[in-house]
């Protein structure tokens, strides 16, 4: 156990102490989602759309839509309430407020109605911003009708839009690039060990093939783990991406970037018995990545790649990686169905850990 | 009572007998050297003395452990070192020998082997940051990190300045007099003649030669070396036919003749010389090495 732990410390620390690793491994995929991000984000709002629709006409209400047509930040417009839910669907709105019929002569009578906020629960903006605003109008308008008593209660209906943007789309495919990247260049630890006879000098020692593996896969996998958690927390920060936020989504994502990297990393291992020196590692890795980035669904759809190449497309293990990272992080249908993509990475797995054991060489 | 038994040790790759029926024994407290040019088989029979290669054929025994068999409890024994190895770049110096003290169960052994080797003034430093001589102490601190009862040494001092070897040398000699079994390959015959106890010459994977280092200079040198440089002239045949003159070897401008009778032959070189008007430079007398063994017995120098 202790050398294990020393193993593992040793990992990291010839990790932490190497500024180029360092910068591939954390700066280079945020520079991509970064960049992606400028070129794909939404506009940057200034302005909210609200959909308003009063059902009442009463004079309370009336107070109701001059305080909320006072606000600058809002931009309302008034429609029906179908015409505005189907707009907030559509990213259109953020929020539409509902002024239900009869609701000045409940207020009157001392029993006030609900008033209902819809707003998109995916749109973080919508919560954070757009919300707390909602409610200082609403109590603007308590103060005026009531002098003090609460009479606007808010009522909250949420709701998914099902509409994404690019960069939703996107920053699930860069999670997954990077994983295959840590996971494929990561494997070069091994090749340099053995290249500078390390692993030769360890095979003198009584530490165990599995210890010396295993120090290198937790140190491996505690780092496709802080990539990811770092690129989705800023994509969702700076861009507010989408996010199925809840804790199920976020550990069966976790779950699938540990499964990949560690069928991405055996992959390493197998292209890294072939090759004798860390300068020889690179280009072999990259052949086998840089395709990959293009054709397996990071950046473009699946649906926009020429028919002829799919049977290609659908066996690469970036394809399954990616539809996976991306129906955990943001939802709905996609080409392929997660047990199938969760197999093939299985799969990949065993099958070149299989293969790595038996090219595995000391020297 | 031997700690290392080789029996008829044979390991080829494809079409090359890297080791051809090698047979040797060390006894314990024994510093036991093999001497050899590059590709000798010295570090083949090491590997598999350590239980690093399979064996083609022969027997071995070190400790009473079948390196082939019981390379695992073997290990756990064995202090090693070997050729060129690049430790972790960015490991700090204690970093590295507590990592290997980890893999035996060891701790609190840094200081020590710190101390023992010179390097607690680099304990904090990086081991891409070590000079050559420096990196070799900490690889020979790494052999000792099990307090093994014996340490296989693969050209430790290879890449050390004059000074640095001479400080290893005295680790060794401290570490036999404590008792223990050293296994050393060079291919400097001044640290064989100085630290081995007996030496095995060896040449294309086999031994063809092995007694104590004076032993085996007596045996094939009575007589003293005159070794003189010339510009060009003298050929071998004509050196030999000197009076009294053995053995004779030209390499480069670098003459060496053996002699039974010193004045004969030098008073004969001396007036062979101012006949042809070709003086005799760097003209010195000294004793046979295991040098000129190697010469004598392979016609080729330790570090062809």
């Amino acid at each position: 156990m202790r050398a294990l732990a020393q193993l593992t410390l040793a990992n990291t620390r010839e990790f932490t102490r190497d500024r180029a690793a360092l910068f591939w491994t954390f700066a280079f995929p945020l520079l991509f989602v970064l960049i992606f991000g400028l070129v794909f984000s939404r506009d940057s709002v200034t302005q909210y759309e609200i959909g308003l629709i009063d059902d009442d006409g009463s004079p309370q209400a009336s107070v109701l839509v001059d305080t909320l047509e006072a606000m600058d930040v809002f931009d309302l417009s008034r429609g029906s309430l179908t015409d505005e839910i189907a707009s907030l669907a559509d990213g259109d709105r953020r929020a539409v407020i509902a002024i239900p019929s009869g609701w000045g002569a409940s207020i009157d009578a001392g029993a006030p109605m609900p008033v209902e906020i819809h707003y998109d629960e995916t749109r973080q903006s919508s919560q954070q911003i757009v919300v707390p605003v909602i409610l200082q109008a609403f109590e603007a308008v308590d103060r005026t009708l009531t002098q003090s008593q609460p009479v606007v209660r808010p009522a909250f209906q949420t709701l998914r839009s099902e509409r994404l943007s690019t960069i939703d789309f996107i920053v699930p495919g860069i999670v997954a690039f990077s994983v295959m990247n840590a996971g494929v260049f990561g494997a070069v630890n091994i090749v340099s060990l053995r290249e500078r006879r390390v692993l030769r000098r360890l095979q003198a020692t009584p530490v165990s093939r599995l210890t010396l593996v295993t120090a290198d896969l937790i140190l491996r996998m505690v780092l496709v783990l802080a990539q990811s958690a770092i690129l989705i927390a800023i994509a969702r920060l700076v861009f507010d991406i989408r996010l199925n936020s809840d804790v199920g989504s976020l550990a069966a994502l976790a779950g699938v970037v540990v499964l990949g990297g560690l069928a991405f990393l055996a992959i390493g291992f197998f292209l890294g018995s072939f090759t004798k020196t860390e300068q020889g590692f690179f280009p072999v890795a990259q052949v086998v990545t840089f395709p990959m980035m293009f054709i397996s669904g990071v950046f473009f759809p699946l649906e926009f790649m020429p028919d002829w190449l799919r049977p290609v497309i659908n066996v690469l293990p970036l394809t399954h990686l990616a539809e996976a990272t991306r129906q955990l992080m943001i939802g709905g249908a996609t080409t392929i169905p997660m047990g199938v993509a969760v197999a093939a990475m299985a799969a990949y797995l065993v099958v070149f850990v299989a293969l790595a054991v038996r090219l595995f060489r000391w020297e | 009572m031997p700690v290392i038994e080789v029996q008829d040790l044979r390991k080829s790759y494809d079409d090359v007998k890297a080791v051809d029926g090698v047979s040797f024994s060390v006894a314990v407290g024994e510093v036991f050297g093999m001497l050899g040019p590059n590709g000798a088989g010295k570090t083949t029979t090491v590997e598999i003395l350590e239980g690093l290669r399979p064996r083609d054929a022969g027997s071995v025994g070190v400790l009473g452990l079948d390196p082939g068999r019981d390379a695992g409890d073997l290990k756990r024994k064995i202090g090693v070192q070997l050729q060129q190895v690049s430790l972790y770049p960015r490991l700090r110096v204690a970093e590295v020998i507590e990592l290997f003290a980890s893999f035996y169960g060891r701790a609190g052994v840094v200081d020590h082997l710190l101390a023992l080797l010179g390097l607690e003034e680099r304990r904090r430093a990086f081991v891409k940051d070590l000079s050559g001589g420096q990196q070799q102490r900490l690889s020979v601190a790494l052999a000792m990190v099990n307090d093994p009862p014996i340490i296989f040494l693969d050209e430790p001092t290879t890449g050390m300045d004059p000074q640095a070897r001479r400080s290893l040398w005295e680790t060794i000699e401290q570490f036999k007099a404590e008792g223990r079994t050293v296994l050393l390959t060079t291919h400097y015959m001044e640290e064989a003649e100085r630290l081995c106890d007996r030496v095995a010459v060896m040449d294309h994977g086999r031994i063809i030669a092995m007694d104590t280092p004076d032993d085996l200079v007596r045996a094939h040198f009575a007589e003293d070396a005159i070794e003189f440089s010339q510009r060009d002239g003298l050929t071998e045949s004509e050196v030999e036919s000197l009076p009294a003159v053995v053995n004779a070897s030209i390499q480069g401008d670098q003459v060496s003749m053996f002699s039974d009778d010193v004045p004969a032959s030098m008073a004969a070189l001396l007036q062979l010389g101012q006949e042809r008007g070709e003086p005799i430079q760097n003209l010195r007398l000294r004793r046979a090495t295991l040098e000129d063994v190697f010469l004598k017995l392979t016609g080729r120098t330790l570090r062809d």
